[in-house]
């Protein structure tokens, strides 16, 4: 039997469901302490809205609460504020029981709803500043994209200062007591949320900060782990540092970071990385640096990527490849924000020489800005290939300083 | 040739009429995000600050999207829709909608 009632605020209560047993999140993030998939209803004095669903699993949990807190026939909206399954799971379910609720998402949810939901559902779009009315309640709509989901919305309930901000602020953190100043430390759990789950997305966290800052939040209601009823400024204020910080001091001195990356069983690599990282250091206000792969750890991968602007990776081709610890330095990109970063590729080769197209192309998904071709050159740099990655450098370094980039396409 | 700047790159290219946007992305290596690449998912909306009338009329999927999105909507279009339709001219795009 599930404890039945969670009162929130007047007129907000809990009606998500618990998961104190899972201890692996989305493949990727390890849960010690399991989590909770939050759903909220909002009572008006027109009705009920519900604030997202939760994993599917949870179902029966959901649906217990939620009928002791409303009956079907009043819910007149039902709100996702992203669609992924582990709040969207009871969705379909819950539109069957409540057939006279409107669905609320947002625009860039649209095409991702029928992939979820293999049947054609009815929905209304809310984009910033829409606004629903439950009689004397009224919820505003604010867009935070891809945090962490393109689609990631938020809501505010006006009357009582309620923010529902999605995935943002969440913790897997299990715990019943629920509000943050009863629960046990769930502070590195907090932490482990944004670093696994928003520290990709850091000018969008700053973006959704902006917004959020043009309101008075009382409560911030996530969707995982403890609800934030003390001091909500003291959550937002540590998103706002760990999505602004800058680990290395020389962005303070309004410097360009670009790091040369590479790995070299002979030295020609080695050589042409050097040349490289010389001809973009003589660049003003440019500071270049070259690491050698075969000893960096990943989390050193992960932070040295982060601070850099520009980020130009050599390897030797073997065996038609570049090199393993040149992929592994790109997997690390999945934990970090690449748009706008530039980047290039490099290396020696001694007869198909794929490995710099190799990296080119991956680092093309991964979103980075390839403003020039790969360079390759035939086993020992020659001196004026020596000079010809100098030059490499040297552009790299002038674009990540700003140079306008004039090009021509063909026809 | 039109010429293209995309602002938040910091590039300026010559197009040849007939060419998408999206090929101009990728011969420029600009960092203009795109997701599906048939103008289904929307991720590729940017604004077009200036010279809407060198590119292609809005298609269909362009003007569903739009309407999704909703709000004042004139500058914005599917990177990976639309593309130059004029011999002269001169665009300029911003990522930021
Ligand atoms: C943390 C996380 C990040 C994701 N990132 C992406 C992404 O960048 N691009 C994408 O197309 N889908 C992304 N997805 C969606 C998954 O690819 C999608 O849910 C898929 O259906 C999962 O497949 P599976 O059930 O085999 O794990 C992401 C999902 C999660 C949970
Ligand atoms: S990339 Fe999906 S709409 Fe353009
Ligand atoms: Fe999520
Ligand atoms: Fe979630």
């Amino acid at each position: 039997m599930v404890d039945l009632i969670t009162k929130i605020t007047k007129s907000v209560d809990f009606i998500g469901a618990f998961d104190p047993k899972i201890r692996t999140f989305d493949i990727i993030m390890k849960t010690a302490n399991g989590s909770s998939y939050n759903s909220y209803v909002v009572r008006g004095s027109e009705g009920v809205a519900i604030m997202d669903t939760v994993k599917k699993e949870f179902s029966e949990d959901f649906f217990k609460r939620l009928e002791f807190m409303c009956d079907y026939e009043e819910i007149k909206y039902i709100v996702l504020h992203h669609l992924e399954p582990d709040h969207s799971g009871a969705l379909i379910e819950l539109m069957q029981k409540a057939p006279k609720a409107k669905l609320i998402i947002s625009g860039r949810a649209v095409m991702m709803l029928k992939g979820l939901i293999k049947s054609d559902i009815e929905f209304e779009v809310a984009n910033t500043g829409r606004i629903i009315s439950l009689g004397d309640k009224t919820i505003e709509f604010l867009s935070t994209p891809f945090l962490h989901w393109p689609d990631t919305m938020s809501s505010y309930l006006h009357e009582e200062k309620v923010l529902f901000s999605g995935d943002v602020f969440g913790s897997h953190y299990y715990d019943e007591r629920l509000f943050d100043d009863e629960v046990g430390d769930f502070s590195y759990a907090f932490k482990y949320y944004y670093d696994h789950i928003m520290r990709p997305f850091k000018q969008y966290v700053l973006q959704a900060l902006k917004l959020y800052d043009t309101f008075d939040i009382k409560v911030i209601a996530p969707l995982h782990g403890p609800i934030l009823r003390t001091n909500p400024q003291f959550y937002i204020d540590k998103y706002a540092q760990w999505s602004s910080e800058a680990k290395f001091r020389k962005h303070e001195f309004g410097k360009k970071m670009l790091s040369v990356f590479y790995m070299s069983s002979y030295d020609n690599t080695h050589l042409m990385a050097k040349k490289i990282m010389d001809g973009a250091d003589s660049v003003e206000g440019v500071v270049a640096s070259m690491y050698d792969l075969a000893s960096l750890d990943e989390q050193n991968m992960i932070d040295l990527l982060e601070e850099s602007d520009a980020i130009i990776i050599g390897s030797p081709t073997i065996n038609g490849d570049a090199v393993k610890p040149a992929w592994d330095l790109l997997s690390c990109m999945a934990f970090l924000e690449s748009n706008g970063k530039i980047g290039a590729s490099f290396g020696s080769y001694g007869w198909t020489g794929e490995a710099p197209e190799m990296l080119h192309d991956r680092m093309r998904w991964l979103k980075f800005r390839l403003p020039v071709r790969p360079l390759k050159i035939k086993l020992i740099p020659t001196e004026d290939e020596q000079q010809s990655c100098f030059e490499f450098g040297v552009e790299i370094a002038e674009i990540t300083m700003g140079k306008m980039v004039e090009m021509e396409m063909e026809i | 040739m039109v010429s293209v700047s995309l602002q938040d790159d910091n590039i300026r290219v010559k197009v040849p009429k007939g060419k998408t946007l999206r090929q101009v992305a990728a011969t420029t290596g600009a960092s203009m995000e795109f997701g599906c690449r048939v103008g289904d998912c929307i991720t590729c909306v940017a604004r077009v600050k200036s010279g809407m009338i060198y590119l292609s009329e809005k298609n269909e999927k362009e003007l569903k999207a739009l309407e999704i999105l909703g709000g004042n909507v004139s500058q914005l279009r599917l990177m990976c829709q639309c593309y130059v339709r004029c011999e002269e001219g001169e665009i300029v795009i911003s990522y930021a909608v």
